[in-house]
């Protein structure tokens, strides 16, 4: 489901409060329930949550930190404990160039680095095609469930860069993931034993959309959307982002990424050994747009 | 703890080597308190890299080995040392050994190399293949973040080798391919200080860089892994020849070569490859050119594997002395005869070896003793 904030066409980021409506909507909207607790716990029934940012881009195009703020905030109101909460990335060092503060401690919630003393990656190989990798401890021994939260934006090799993407932050070797337009290897990743038992949620954040130029920051490709897309279904997730994604491309003359060269056909092949739904036509898509004085009413995609 | 970790690491490699042969190279024991002296760092070089061309597209294309990684922003290269920032292309592991020791040169192996010397060896994080049974895994598919790291420039390099008698650089243990630069600035540094370089690698290079490199070089060994090219791309992720062409590249420019090929059961040992890969190597390289064959112990990838039966390499070497090799070898079999240099035509031993160490080196001015015949190599 997409949750959007209306109007709002400037450049500037949204307020915490701003995330944690459109956060309140989209919960209950995709469990389908009218209590905001009840619909956070339908997708994460306690334990250990963790929240992968996607930190790459640094402060200029990576998961704002209100966002992660917010998803915070709103998981502690639901009962989880805030000693519970895991905001984490590849290194400290991209989550301190992206603006999150770093606590390692017991106390509070936590936002660290996979290169934190302690964690590391997995003694054991993961693989899912020919690549094998290890994956970061944090996920695999540290947290019961995650939630995807990156940033839509283009990519120059995978065409796409939102939810299954970010997952290449999650383990010891990216580098080996990126030929052929990164397909069959997103798809790979993300059905890597440990992300796909514990990835439960996919929120993406689509409010200013990098259209091209991707992954690093371009500011003459950015595009206001305005909407988080929410989804327990990774790659309908994605497929929804490459269609915010193209739309921005369409409104401002770029070709399509097929016609750009950098086709996401990671989704298709994500679809075909099971990860979910990447035909359009297939995903039930609800779109709620949330006024400035709270209140909110369905919307179109466009 | 991971400082420690690394140190104590360090320790053990210096150790080890002093362990082996501590009867032959005592000084390597003051190793031991030296390693102790590097600092650990957490920053990456920011180093330009050579041998890259910036797209018009934006991006760039990189040209040091045959992958030719087209990377934008923020991305990097298959081997994860080499990064994009704003379309200048960065190695981010000049200067940054995560791994050095002082080793024997027949642990290379270099046979025909100054036989009974050591090396200092060092290597950075990274390589630009992935083979399923990398011994040194740990390093050579990590990023550069993920290994401890010591920053040992290159004139540090050189004040080790110095300070401890040590003829000959080895970049070794991952791919120094992918630490080009740095390796070439050692090199280049060391030879005007009158100390040796030997690169131990994959073959997997692009043409020019390695025109380049091979004169501060003095040998090379080239892993050639198969023969055949599905075994590059489905075991090592790689291709087979552009190493076919670096081999016969180095071979020509006259820097020393000698060959390693690693056995591994039922994935390169039938007698069919082994008569391939003497033949290939007889008429591309000549039949004094040294061809290693190294047993295999399972590893990384392939732990489902048993180790290579002493039978098929002693077939191996069989095939290849029929067809005319002069100098082949067995590695990690410790003890075997075929671990020893013998003379191809009086058959008199030249240089006795087991393991690591040399028992005898009866080669006098690169010539059999007994019967004046022209040993190839730099004795």
């Amino acid at each position: 489901m997409i949750a959007k904030a209306s109007g709002g066409d400037s450049g500037r980021h949204l307020s915490k409060d701003e995330y944690r409506g459109l956060l309140e909507s989209g919960f209950k909207a995709l469990a389908g329930l009218n209590d905001i607790k009840s619909s956070v716990s339908k997708f994460l029934p306690g334990g250990t949550i963790g929240l992968k940012v996607s930190c790459l881009a640094r402060k200029f195009n990576s998961t704002p930190v209100p966002l992660a703020d917010a998803l915070v905030e709103l998981l502690i109101q639901t009962g989880i404990s805030e000693n519970k909460i895991i905001i984490w990335e590849r290194t400290n060092q991209e989550l301190e160039s992206a603006g999150y503060a770093l606590n390692t401690s017991a106390a509070g919630r936590k936002c660290l680095g996979t290169d934190t003393d302690g964690y590391g990656y997995s003694r054991d190989f993961y693989s899912s095609g020919p690549v094998n990798s290890l994956v970061s401890r944090i996920l695999t021994e540290t947290v019961d469930h995650n939630i995807n939260l990156p940033v839509l934006k283009d990519h120059s090799i995978a065409g796409l860069s939102s939810g299954m993407k970010n997952m290449y932050g999650a383990i010891n070797n990216p580098n080996k993931y990126h030929d052929t337009n990164c397909d069959p290897f997103v798809a790979h990743v993300s059905n890597l034993e440990p992300l796909k038992a514990k990835n439960r949620l996919s929120i993406i954040d689509a409010v200013r959309v990098q259209y091209n130029g991707g992954p690093g920051f371009d500011s003459r490709y950015l595009a206001r959307y305005n909407g988080l897309i929410l989804s327990d279904n990774p790659v309908a997730a994605d497929r929804v982002a490459l269609e915010i994604l193209e739309h921005c491309r369409q409104q401002n003359a770029l070709p399509s990424l097929e016609k750009a060269g950098r086709p996401a056909k990671f989704l298709k092949t994500a679809e075909s050994i099971g990860l979910g739904t990447a035909d359009l036509s297939k995903i039930d898509l609800k779109v709620i747009v949330k006024d400035a004085g709270g209140g909110e009413r369905p919307g179109e995609m466009f | 703890m991971e400082r420690r970790f690394f140190l104590r690491c360090l320790g053990c490699s210096f150790l080890a080597s002093a362990m082996l042969q501590s009867d032959f190279f005592p000084e390597i024991l003051g190793g031991l308190k030296s390693a102790e002296a590097y600092s650990l760092t957490k920053n990456l070089s920011s180093v330009e890299a050579r041998y890259y061309k910036k797209l018009p597209e934006g991006g760039v294309e990189c040209g040091i080995c045959p992958r030719h990684c087209r990377v934008t922003d923020l991305e990097r290269g298959y081997c994860g040392t080499r990064e994009n920032r704003a379309n200048v292309y960065h190695t981010l592991v000049y200067g940054l050994a995560c791994s050095m020791n002082i080793d024997p040169i027949e642990k290379k192996p270099l046979f025909h190399f100054y036989p009974g010397t050591t090396a200092f060896s060092l290597a950075t994080a990274g390589c630009n293949v992935n083979c399923k049974f990398c011994q040194n895994w740990d390093i050579s598919q990590s990023r550069p973040e993920q290994t401890d790291n010591v920053d040992l420039p290159p004139k540090e390099v050189i004040a080790i080798c110095r300070n401890q008698n040590l003829p000959t650089i080895a970049y070794t243990y991952s791919e120094p391919t992918i630490f080009y630069e740095y390796m070439y600035d050692i090199a280049e540094l060391g030879r005007s200080n009158s100390i040796r370089s030997v690169m131990i690698s994959n073959g997997y290079m692009e043409t020019e860089p390695l025109k380049n490199l091979l004169p501060v070089l003095n040998a090379v060994k080239v892993d050639l892994k198969s023969i055949r090219e599905d075994y590059y791309k489905n075991i090592v992720g790689g291709e087979l020849k552009p190493v076919l062409d670096r081999i016969i590249q180095i071979k020509k420019s006259g820097t020393w070569l000698e060959l390693v090929y690693l056995i591994v059961p039922t994935l390169n040992d039938t007698p069919e490859e082994f008569r391939e890969l003497a033949g290939w190597v007889k008429t591309n390289l000549g039949t004094d050119t040294p061809l290693h064959f190294s047993r295999f112990y399972p590893q990384y990838l392939l732990k489902n594997l048993p180790p290579t039966p002493q039978k098929t390499l002693e077939t191996a070497y069989q095939i290849c002395r029929e067809t005319g090799l002069e100098y082949v070898y067995l590695g990690n079999l410790p003890g075997h005869p075929a671990e020893s240099t013998y003379c191809p035509q009086c058959g008199k031993i030249l240089i006795e070896r087991k393991g690591y160490r040399i028992y005898q080196n009866n080669i006098k001015g690169n010539r059999c003793y007994n019967c004046q015949r022209n040993i190839p190599g730099l004795f």
